[in-house]
């Protein structure tokens, strides 16, 4: 009895163990490691006409046979206008892989035909397809922008050496970023640091975003040919509660001097063409850390007004900081001025 | 070089000395310990495929040492324990190479004849899945040219008995009964493996603690019930991390002996389970405590022991089950650590491009410094080359299956054997739902001439064979085939009393793909690195022993050794080395 007893616990304990036995397994599949790559879904691409000016998107399928790093890349086949969305997985799913018109960098998609391709790393197929936009999007749905298409607002203030040569501190139609028309800045100041600057009045509504959600986006147009290499632009943006330009003798509206709440970013311009820039509100310093009574707590509700200021390293013989650059000109023209919340302009 | 040889010819003099002086004691205070002198000369071998003029064509090293330990007993039950290292390096002026070290501490005694406790350097074990140092890969039948370099890799790291080392409190105490059951034993310890550490001048890392309780009964004369328990955890107060592990390991086990006149057979059977996570503690704004990386698993063991009671013929049949996600730190640890962050300490990089040396089973033999001490929390790193059916002894998780091993001593003494067979399958796959299959096989044979032919002086020759096979099916992007053998060779001649002249060859081939597996911090795998492996190490000895007793010998031998790749000629390396060893144990 009690080795039938003993035996049938050791079966019991037996059947009881193998019985665990997981069907899984651990760790990430093999195959997808070091598998051959199959497409199982072909790509499906959801709308092939998207009305982006609608808030139409463009969503896109397709299933393989193992994780892979894949890419899409959209051109638009008139503007030359580039998109790129890159990912790693094993399928691309079309409510979460989508395009909504936006290009990685300017130039902006037109009304065009644009060609679709889905490559792979280090394998060589290739998906390839085509889509036609019918509206593009406007990008005018931020929270304030200003696209310089009815010239310089009445209450800018617009400010450059006048001893300088060549200086281009006013609206052009010539090369616009968007719409006809964009602000020129730039021209030839050996001696100092400052060529001008531009300083704009803004009321905002009540923003429901902090600093780190908030970004200022702006296209920035510059040449190669001849650049002046120490050029850049300074971001100042002000959440002074004083009279915006009272004092029309100071060359520049009141409310970026050094004790008032300022906050400013430095932006070195070194391409060649239109680039749109994107900066978080939470990247910005303050201008003078240690004016007196001032707390300095970025609040984008409170903004007042923004300055861009064109300014380059000095030449000449009497303060030659950049003695290399002496006699060029410098070109920081800027256009489409605008700020957006929760994602930057081209990532909405 | 002469101040070289008046160190030998001191720590001579001072073994002969302590031989006999430190044999004495009085009542209150006794020495004893270990005196060793070292001396090693590596070269650079014959390589024509592989350049390597960045490292030095030979260098030496050597030193002496002194472990003196002293034993105060100030009242009979009570016994303080001290070991002190004295070491000099060879080379070292004037004493800078000298160091004093106290190696170990403990105090230990009885109190009221009735408990027994022990505080300071432990040294502990309890099942094969709770607490336990396994062997360390292809030791199993060491033969006695190289004994002399085991030694020191298990005296260095304090491998004493399958034991781990451990700093703490432990205290055992016993019942006997004259009815009902009759004993009842009781062992409780406490532990701290790992002390806070500066990990940068903000953060530091939490205390470990490895507590644990044994209680084992003798319900009859020939049936014995344990249980053990276990757990390694982190104490999250003491490091600037609120993330602490937590590994609980219960265990229950049953023995029953069954004796005869002439034999007798042993049935055990154990099974138990772990947990693992950790405790996410003392959270910002009050938020309550969480645990993350919970996982838990049971093992199963069964095993039967028969012993001729001459001891001629052992005979020992095991299965078990141990689940993927069994975690026990104290019975999983490794002692060699294959980590990345170690290098091997002889020519640790070689050719003109300076690349890493890959391990070889020289290494395994002579470098202490690749083994660890250490309990951790997650699975270490191995090769699967030299062990990979149970890279974490019996408590290795994922496996099920049965091992046979047998031991033939017979009572002439002319030949003696042994064997091992098991054959074991992972419980799931890793990274696929195939799953792994292995084949261990390991035999040794000794040939004592002496005793066939009646002769006085020893004369033996032993040999040994050892292979694990894996292999997985399925799609042939995730298959495994893995063979990794180890040939031992050896002969032990007694050419004048007490002196041995030794010859002993070495060889490990592996051939076949394994897939490595990368682990995260929280021990889950995260990447598997297919690697294939044409590689073979060999390693040829010839010395002489000069044995006065089995702790007291002096050694010199030389040895050349290498490793050679198949597909890959110009990572081949071969080395040699000249190793002086003269060990007293007082």
């Amino acid at each position: 009895m009690k080795l039938i007893m003993n035996r049938l616990l050791f079966l019991t304990l037996t059947i009881g163990v193998i019985g665990c036995t997981k069907e899984d397994f651990e760790g990430p599949p093999i195959n997808n490691l070091y598998g051959e790559l199959s497409i199982i879904d072909s790509l499906v691409i959801t709308n092939k006409n998207p009305d982006f000016l609608n808030n139409d998107e463009v969503g896109f399928y397709c299933k393989f046979s193992k994780s892979v790093a894949w890419k899409i890349e959209i051109l638009g086949l008139t503007s030359n206008a580039t998109k790129e969305i890159n990912g790693f997985s094993d399928a691309l799913d079309s409510n979460i892989v989508v395009w909504n018109g936006n290009p990685s960098q300017v130039p902006f998609f037109m009304q065009e035909d644009c060609s679709i391709q889905l490559s792979f790393l280090d394998e060589a197929d290739t998906l390839r397809d085509t889509i036609s936009i019918l509206a593009t999007n406007s990008y005018e749905n931020g929270v304030w922008f200003e696209d310089f298409e009815d010239g310089l607002p009445a209450d800018a203030v617009n400010y450059f050496n006048t001893d300088g040569g060549l200086m281009t501190f006013n609206i052009a139609n010539d090369d616009p970023l968007l719409g006809t028309s964009y602000f020129k800045m730039g021209g030839r100041v050996n001696w100092d640091w400052s060529l001008g600057r531009l300083d704009l009045k803004i009321d905002l509504p009540q923003v429901p975003v902090t600093a780190e959600n908030f970004y200022i986006n702006l296209g920035i147009l510059s040449d190669t040919v001849d650049l002046h290499t120490g050029q850049f632009i300074n971001i100042l943006i002000s959440e002074s509660s004083a009279p915006f330009n009272d004092n029309t003798s100071n060359n520049g509206a009141d409310i970026f001097d050094t004790d008032e709440e300022v906050y400013k970013l430095k932006v070195p311009i070194d391409w060649n063409g239109w680039q749109l820039k994107s900066f978080k509100y939470s990247d910005f310093e303050p201008l003078a850390p240690n004016a007196v009574g001032v707390i300095f707590d970025p609040n984008p509700s409170n903004i007042t007004g923004i300055r861009i200021a064109c300014q380059a390293c000095p030449s000449t013989e009497g303060n030659p900081v950049c003695p290399e650059n002496f006699g060029k000109e410098v070109r920081t023209d800027i256009d489409h001025i605008i700020f957006t919340t929760n994602t930057a302009l081209l990532e909405q | 070089m002469r101040k070289i040889g008046r160190l030998f010819i001191l720590i001579i003099l001072v073994s002969m000395v302590t031989i006999d002086s430190f044999g004495q004691s009085n009542d209150k205070i006794w020495f004893d310990g270990l005196a060793r002198s070292y001396y090693a000369r590596d070269a650079i071998g014959e390589n024509e495929q592989v350049e390597d003029t960045l490292s030095a064509k030979n260098v030496s090293n050597g030193y002496n040492l002194l472990d003196l330990n002293t034993h105060v007993n100030p009242i009979e039950d009570i016994e303080i324990f001290a070991q002190l290292r004295i070491q000099n390096t060879f080379g070292g002026f004037f004493g800078s190479g000298t160091s004093v070290n106290v190696r170990q501490l403990r105090v230990k005694g009885v109190i009221n004849k009735s408990i027994r406790f022990g505080l300071g350097d432990l040294f502990l074990k309890q099942s094969r899945y709770t607490l336990y140092n396994d062997d360390e890969e292809l030791s199993s039948f060491e033969n006695d040219m190289f004994k002399p370099y085991r030694d020191i890799i298990h005296y260095e790291n304090f491998y004493v008995d399958n034991r781990w080392r451990l700093q703490g409190l432990q205290s055992d105490f016993s019942f006997e009964f004259d009815r009902g059951i009759r004993t009842l034993e009781f062992d409780l310890f406490l532990t701290r493996p790992r002390g806070s550490n500066a990990i940068s001048t903000t953060s530091y890392s939490s205390d470990q603690l490895l507590t644990g309780g044994s209680v084992i009964s003798k319900l009859t004369k020939n049936l014995e019930l344990k249980s053990h328990y276990i757990n390694l955890f982190e104490v999250a107060s003491s490091g600037t991390s609120n993330i602490s592990v937590r590994n609980p390991v219960y265990l229950i086990g049953l023995k029953r002996l069954h004796k005869h006149k002439n034999h007798q057979f042993e049935s055990k059977i154990q099974g138990g389970f772990s947990q693992r996570y950790w405790l996410h503690s003392e959270l910002e704004n009050n938020v309550e405590d969480s645990t993350s990386n919970y996982n838990e698993g049971l093992f199963f063991d069964f095993q039967n022991n028969y012993v001729k009671k001459d001891s001629t013929l052992q005979l020992s049949v095991n299965y078990r089950y141990v689940d993927p996600n069994f975690r026990s730190a104290g019975a999983q640890t490794r002692r060699l650590n294959f980590g990345q962050e170690l290098s091997n300490t002889i020519y640790p990089n070689y050719t003109n491009n300076f690349i890493q040396r890959p391990t070889s089973i020289f290494d395994l033999l002579s470098d202490e410094r690749i083994y660890n001490q250490q309990i951790s929390s997650n699975l270490m790193v191995f090769n699967p080359v030299y062990s990979n059916a149970l890279p974490y002894g019996d408590a290795t998780p994922n496996r099920n299956g049965a091992d046979l091993k047998a031991k033939i001593h017979p009572k002439n003494k002319v030949i003696q054997s042994m064997t091992k067979v098991g054959f074991y399958r992972e419980l799931i796959g890793q990274g696929t739902p195939n799953k792994r299959s292995f084949a261990l096989f390991k035999t040794a044979i000794k040939i004592n001439m002496n005793e066939g032919f009646h002769w006085k002086k020893e004369l033996s020759l032993s040999g040994s064979y050892e292979a694990e096979y894996t292999s997985r099916g399925g799609d042939t992007v995730s298959q495994v085939q893995l063979l990794g053998q180890q040939i031992n060779i050896a002969l032990n001649a007694e050419v004048l009393p007490k002196l041995f002249v030794q010859l002993a060859y070495k060889q490990f081939n592996a051939n076949g793909n394994e897939f490595l597996t990368q682990r995260d911090n929280y021990g889950n795998i995260n990447n598997f690195i297919n690697t294939h492996y044409k590689q073979k190490d060999h390693l040829l000895s010839a010395g002489l022993m000069y044995k006065l007793r089995d702790d007291v010998y002096a050694n010199i031998q030389f040895n050349s050794w290498g490793m050679s790749f198949n597909d890959e000629p110009e990572l081949n390396y071969n080395y040699n080395r000249l190793l002086f060893i003269l060990s007293v144990t007082l």
